[in-house]
């Protein structure tokens, strides 16, 4: 009797438990599995819209160092000039993620001139200022240190690198829209991908 | 009997889930080391090609004068202190440029070395490009001056005043190479390989220069 209830009841019962195993399994193994592909798939996309940022970067370094260097213009281009050269590159990868040129605008909406502007460092600056999945991109200029009468043992000219050309910086930098949708991360900014990627050159002016 | 299958089915489960998931992430692991290294082999290449470019960015008069070498003497820092300045400029422009993941990577910084100088006449013949003392001696930089010759041919590693009347230089090639280092990131885990770099860029003369 017990042999005949035992061969009735015990493969139902083992039958359920499979079942609940493999339920089990795949409560394991599907996020796992999400978290893989999607990190794959992150991955992949961070890769690409890098490579974009950096040959978009190098490009903008270029026009913005031999600005100078033509005769109807002196002076290095702002960040809406350079952003207008690149954001073709930049738009075709950047997909999701709004483009903004980081400057402070005057009336007719060009960037003012100003000297003390600085460029945000990390992306989390810039998605303080203009909110999540927003990138900008930011030109600056550093001037050689003035030049003076050198002291005894020193040589002109001075201090060292005073007669250089400025140094300008592009930096294209803040958080990318990834593949994972806003809300399914940890935090607002949870999956985005952090872009900081800048070039600096000396500029190139122009001597007819 | 059936119990010792059914342990022995829970044996199989747990021994194919620890199995699988080093594997799984072994895989990710080097999926994510090869986009970083397509991601700096990008930037080195960027950063070599602006070097070259900047080279340029220099008065004329100021790239190259006669007898110029560009690596630094022993010991000296990366800030170039001392380099003429054309050189200067394809340093500060190559280290300017190459800042990102130097955090995530362990990259191996070297400092930028030139060789080359001003034949004058090209009976001076062409010089190697010589490794900085200070540098690790697998990751080096190197800008070469060289001029053309009229059916195109390049020659490397001088400047000819005769042939390219005034200025002799026209052509500058740098190239760097580096190792990239995942031992201090958690990627380390399941990446075993140390991939090695390489970049080279060409650059001629701007029409206007100052």
């Amino acid at each position: 009797m017990g042999g005949e209830f035992e061969g009735v009841v015990r493969p139902r019962r083992m039958r359920r438990s499979r079942r609940g195993q493999a339920l089990v399994e795949f409560a394991v193994v599907l996020p796992l599995f999400l978290f893989c592909l999607l990190g794959a798939l992150d991955a992949g996309l961070w890769a690409v819209q890098t490579s974009a940022e950096v040959s978009a970067v190098e490009q903008a370094a270029m026009v913005a160092s031999s600005a100078g260097s033509s005769p109807t213009s002196e002076t290095a281009p702002d960040a809406h000039a350079v952003l207008t050269s690149i954001s073709g590159r930049l738009r075709s990868a950047l997909f999701g993620t709004t483009i903004k040129s980081w400057c402070t605008t005057n009336a007719s909406g060009d960037c003012a001139p100003d000297a003390t502007q600085r460029c945000p460092t990390t992306p989390a600056e810039v998605q303080d200022v203009d909110g999540p999945r927003v990138v900008v991109v930011c030109v600056s200029e550093a001037d050689p240190p003035a030049c003076a009468t050198p002291p005894p043992g020193q040589v002109a000219p001075y201090p060292p690198g005073c007669e250089d050309s400025p140094m300008i910086t592009v930096r294209v930098v803040g958080f990318v829209a990834s593949f994972v949708p806003p809300g399914f991360g940890p935090g607002a900014s949870g999956f985005e991908l952090p872009a900081n990627i800048s070039a600096t050159t000396h500029t190139l002016r122009f001597a007819p | 009997m059936r119990r010792r299958r059914r342990r022995g089915d829970d044996a199989q489960a747990v021994l194919e889930t620890a199995l699988v998931i080093p594997i799984l992430l072994f895989l990710v692991c080097n999926f994510i080391a090869v986009m970083v290294q397509v991601t700096v082999q990008e930037q080195l290449n960027s950063a070599t090609a602006l070097a070259a470019q900047s080279r340029f960015q220099a008065p004329e008069n100021a790239i190259d004068p006669s007898g110029t070498r560009c690596c630094g003497a022993p010991g000296m820092s990366l800030a170039t202190a001392g380099l003429p300045t054309g050189c200067r400029y394809a340093a500060e422009t190559f280290y300017g440029t190459m800042t990102t993941y130097t955090g995530l990577l362990h990259w191996l910084r070297a400092t930028l070395c030139t060789s080359g100088g001003d034949s004058g006449n090209a009976a001076i013949p062409p010089m190697q490009p010589v490794a900085y003392a200070g540098s690790p001696s697998n990751a080096e930089v190197s800008c070469d001056i060289g001029s053309i010759k009229p059916g195109g041919t390049v020659i490397p590693g001088y400047v000819d005043r005769a042939l390219n009347p005034p200025a002799g230089l026209n052509v500058v090639t740098c190239s760097a190479s580096a190792s990239l280092d995942f031992a201090d990131t958690p990627l380390a885990w399941g990446v075993f390989w140390t991939p090695t770099l390489h970049a080279q860029a060409e650059a001629l003369p701007p029409p206007f220069r100052q």
